[in-house]
């Protein structure tokens, strides 16, 4: 514990330099408002960002990308609360009470209670990376190619389970980015496949251009059409302030969410999706007046805002301590450490103190530069809000092609960014789930790598997997759940998502 | 009798047997692309091998979605109301990444904003005007200015 302090002061050392205080309060003040913009999440941001990046230093890069997630997390609660608009996907539950108290004349403390679970989760969350990140890169220290292989299946398996659509959809969409990520230059054997002809192709299929093509190009494609302004109510500071009875209220939807969302958060898929839908499923479960929801219950605002942001917290763990990504932004996130020459991992901890203790304390500064941003400044960023969607969509278009080209001048990823914006809204219309597909593309050349190298350990015997403990226990889980998944589909019964009452959402 | 009613009566095609098969015939035409590559052995994959995993179990995904697609909506009853804006604004951002290179980033992103404000939008033309000259101006001087990032510029150097 000594030792961990230690460590966090020299963390703050790093965090408290002021030109990393001033790209932490950069990051949050974009995150906050791309949170707030219809059709640009923070995966969309973040990589938009990301080309801006190579230039910094990769403490700052980080905690810079770091505050545009979290902020985006912020940010999408106020859309959600003053329009019925969620900012970003995770947002989708803050709208059906957070609406519903504007409307009954209880916005300010909606965006309160919104903005104090945010904090006190982003906190917990952080004081959990702390603790938890360490000591997992040790034990990965043990991870074989074999561990490594049963890591990222039962990833997958679990990305399936928690899916909160259909699992045979995930699986193939997990399956279609794995398959995008074979395209290039294969690394054991030099040749270069599925590249069509097209030089650029060679070097893979960037994660930019899928991710801002699948989720910022198609939600516009989705949207296309819808005009009008909508009329914006600006709270005011003194308006904000919660009564005694909400506060009451709110703490233990706050505490659940905040647990919850981290746990979540740490497992793979769309945790900071999922984290909320449980979170209200849980909330109004246990509440002794489930009939609120949907009325304006403050239950209904602070458990899924707090869980969104412990989630987008704990997705920093697996990222940080194990070099895999459990999510689209913390995909990205990886790349943007990689164009510097660092590999997140086990050992970045050990070999690069100053970054994940600099990142660690500068999520604390967050966190109150957040608070700060979002509760008197409301008002104010609600102005976005005024922006005609006719107005702000071919900016936001514009920025998609901008930003995808900036990462490596190249049109190629442009022409991919199009063709991913096409294919995600046809998918979406047909009602899959893209996230999958993006972490596919990242884990494919992982999950490749590791399995040859396996097969070529064990002189090609797959019982490696059952003859180590780790792999062993890893794929017996992942295999577990994928038939606790199929049992819905196989048997007529309810599954999760319907004991945590999410069926009527 | 209304068009859904009309779709369930008949039978037809489901959204998910449709996006099964396609995701089927994907698989096929993946699965048939990775013949020029060598499977190698189980003691030493070969490029093709992880492919061909992949090909398999994508098939078989697609393959169960369409059996068990039966009883979602009916292809012929989802709404596409916005396809054909959907459709405009992506050729219009094709034909932009085409001039891209060609043009310069100032005069691309002047072109498609007009496009989209003035043609797609049908806004007047002072607020036309002010926002792609302001946007393209802006962003170049940000992102290709201060934040150095290359970008195209036209053959007239502007």
């Amino acid at each position: 514990m000594a030792e961990t302090f230690q460590n966090l002061l020299l963390g703050f050392s790093v965090a408290l330099q002021p030109s990393i205080l001033v790209y932490a309060f950069v990051g949050c003040l974009i995150g906050t408002l791309v949170g707030m913009m219809p059709g640009l999440g923070p995966l969309a941001g973040i990589s938009l960002l990301l080309p801006a990046t190579f230039g910094l230093n990769p403490i700052i890069a980080i905690v810079l990308l770091a505050g545009v997630y979290y902020g985006a997390m912020y940010g999408g609660s106020t859309t959600s609360i003053l329009l019925r608009i969620p900012g970003e996907a995770a947002s989708v539950m803050t709208c059906v009470d957070g609406y519903a108290m504007t409307q009954r004349g209880r916005a300010g403390p909606a965006l309160a209670i919104a903005a104090i679970g945010s904090f006190v989760a982003g906190t917990l969350g952080v004081i959990g990376l702390m603790l938890l990140a360490p000591t997992l890169a040790e034990f990965a220290l043990r991870f074989g190619p074999p561990e490594y292989t049963a890591l990222l299946l039962m990833g997958l398996f679990i990305l399936a389970y928690m899916s909160g659509g259909s699992m045979l959809k995930t699986l193939a969409m997990a399956a279609l980015g794995l398959m995008l990520g074979m395209i290039g230059i294969d690394v054991m054997s030099g040749y270069t496949r599925f590249s069509l002809g097209i030089v650029e192709l060679g070097d893979g299929v960037g994660i930019v251009p899928v991710a801002v093509g699948l989720f910022g190009v198609s939600e516009i494609l989705l949207a296309a059409g819808a005009t009008a302004a909508l009329p914006v109510q600006r709270p005011k500071l003194r308006e904000l302030i919660p009564s005694r009875e909400e506060f009451r209220l709110s703490a233990g939807p706050i505490a659940r969410g905040s647990l919850l969302g981290f746990m979540i958060g740490i497992i793979p898929g769309s945790a900071h999706i999922i984290s909320s839908f449980v979170s209200y499923g849980i909330e109004r479960r246990l509440s002794k007046h489930p009939e609120r929801f949907g009325q304006g219950a403050i239950e209904g605002v602070a458990g899924p805002e707090s869980a969104n942001n412990a989630a987008a917290t704990g997705a920093f763990v697996p990222m940080m301590a194990l070099g895999i990504p459990t999510s689209p932004v913390t995909a990205v996130m990886i790349a943007a450490i990689m164009v510097h020459g660092i590999l997140p991992g086990p050992m970045l901890i050990q070999q690069q103190p100053e970054l994940f203790w600099g990142f660690v304390a500068s999520m604390y500064v967050g966190n109150v530069v957040l608070l700060i941003l979002n509760l008197p400044m409301v008002g104010l960023f609600v102005n976005l809000l005024r922006i005609p969607y006719a107005y702000l969509y071919p900016c936001i278009l514009c920025f998609c092609i901008l930003g995808t080209y900036s990462v490596s001048n190249s049109l190629v990823d442009v022409w991919i960014l199009l063709v991913m914006g096409g294919l995600g809204y046809v998918l979406r219309k047909l009602g899959y789930d893209l996230a999958p597909v993006a972490l596919g593309l990242v884990l494919a050349p992982m999950l490749e790598l590791s399995l040859r190298q396996s097969l070529a350990m064990s002189a090609g015997d797959y019982g490696i997997f059952l003859d180590r403990p780790i792999a062993t226990t890893m794929l017996a889980l992942g295999v577990v759940l994928f038939l606790f998944a199929l049992k819905p589909l196989v048997f007529k019964g309810k599954d999760w998502r319907d004991q945590v009452g999410l069926e009527k959402q | 009798m209304n068009e859904t009613d009309r779709g369930q009566t008949r039978g037809g095609l489901r959204s998910d047997q449709f996006s099964g098969l396609m995701l089927l015939a994907l698989a096929l035409y993946v699965g048939w692309e990775n013949r020029a590559y060598p499977l190698g052995s189980l003691q030493e994959p070969g490029p093709g091998y992880m492919p061909l995993l992949l090909v398999i179990f994508l098939g078989a995904m697609g393959l169960l979605i369409a059996l068990w697609g039966i009883k979602s909506a009916p292809l012929a009853s989802m709404k596409w109301t916005e396809a054909t804006r959907a459709v405009v604004i992506l050729v219009a951002c094709a034909v932009a990444t085409f001039a891209l290179e060609r043009i310069g980033y100032r005069i691309t992103m002047i072109a498609l904003l007009i496009f989209f404000l003035g043609a797609l939008e049908r806004k007047r033309p002072l607020p036309v005007a002010l926002v792609s000259v302001g946007f393209s101006f802006a962003s170049f001087y940000v992102i290709g200015d201060l934040l150095h990032v290359p970008l195209p510029r036209s053959p007239w150097g502007f």
